[in-house]
């Protein structure tokens, strides 16, 4: 048997220890808040309407960042298309102002 | 206001700018780079993929059509001043005026019949299906105007004919 170990039953250690343990005091109206936590807890969740949901969607840092660049994306997209669309049109009608002056259209 | 309200609002007025931000942006950057104004065939060689050969010999064309162009819009400018001239404060349209407005017709005839007659040339100068979408776009361009404006002028005569 090993010297540092407690023996298996020893009454008067025991109560000395259980006097010696100090309760921390409670804070004001402890049991009241447990009673509401409880009641809160058992009562049924509230349903969040769409907007909300939404809303909480929207604030999610990985929806919020796929957000950004998907738009990023599409405009870029987008943009560079029509800037190709005008750069063409204004070459066609530089061609066509050599070619095809106004009197002959 | 409800604050979820104002969360999607905030975040729809975001994504519209930074769309809205991006699309310009882009637009404004690739006419900047792709532009290119010094060159009036650049287009022709890119819209119809044409090689160098192709292009020199449109090239050459292109040179020699130009000068008689330039002389009948000379020509039509002229009659058109000479015109300005027989009207002058006249109130009705004199044997003199009609002549000039007889002669700028003719001229503008001999001009749209050289440029066809270009249009033709230069699509001879292409690969076969490329030269017929030449002609098709230049015809479009050229003529469709008249077309359009003169379809709509008959449209509008028959509407009032009908009443």
């Amino acid at each position: 048997m090993k010297e540092n170990q407690m023996p298996p039953d020893d009454p008067p250690l025991s109560e000395l220890l259980r006097q010696s343990r100090v309760s921390p005091a409670l804070p004001p109206r402890f049991q009241e808040n447990v009673w509401r936590r409880l009641e809160a807890a058992e009562a049924p969740a509230r349903r969040a309407s769409w907007l909300e949901s939404l809303a909480a969607l929207i604030l999610r840092p990985r929806f919020a960042a796929a957000g950004v660049a998907a738009l990023l994306l599409t405009g870029v997209l987008a943009g560079t298309m029509e800037g190709q669309k005008t750069v063409r049109h204004e070459a066609q009608m530089n061609y066509l102002a050599a070619v095809a002056p106004h009197s002959a259209r | 206001m409800n604050r979820s309200l104002i969360i999607l609002l905030g975040a729809l007025a975001l994504g519209a700018a930074i769309f809205t931000g991006s699309y310009f942006a882009a637009q404004r950057a690739t006419v900047m780079c792709c532009a290119k104004p010094a060159d009036d065939l650049s287009w022709l060689q890119e819209e119809f993929h044409l090689g160098e050969a192709e292009m020199a010999h449109i090239r050459e064309l292109h040179a020699g059509y130009l000068p008689q162009c330039a002389e009948l819009c000379a020509r039509i400018a002229a009659k058109k001043s000479e015109l300005e001239s027989a009207l002058g404060n006249r109130t009705n349209v004199t044997a003199e005026a009609q002549l000039k407005l007889n002669e700028i017709a003719a001229l503008r005839t001999q001009c749209q019949s050289n440029m066809l007659q270009h249009f033709f040339t230069v699509s001879q100068a292409m690969p076969p299906e490329q030269g017929r979408r030449y002609l098709a776009e230049m015809k479009q361009l050229t003529l469709g105007d008249h077309e359009q404006m003169e379809s709509s002028m008959s449209g509008a005569t028959s509407h009032e004919h009908h009443h």
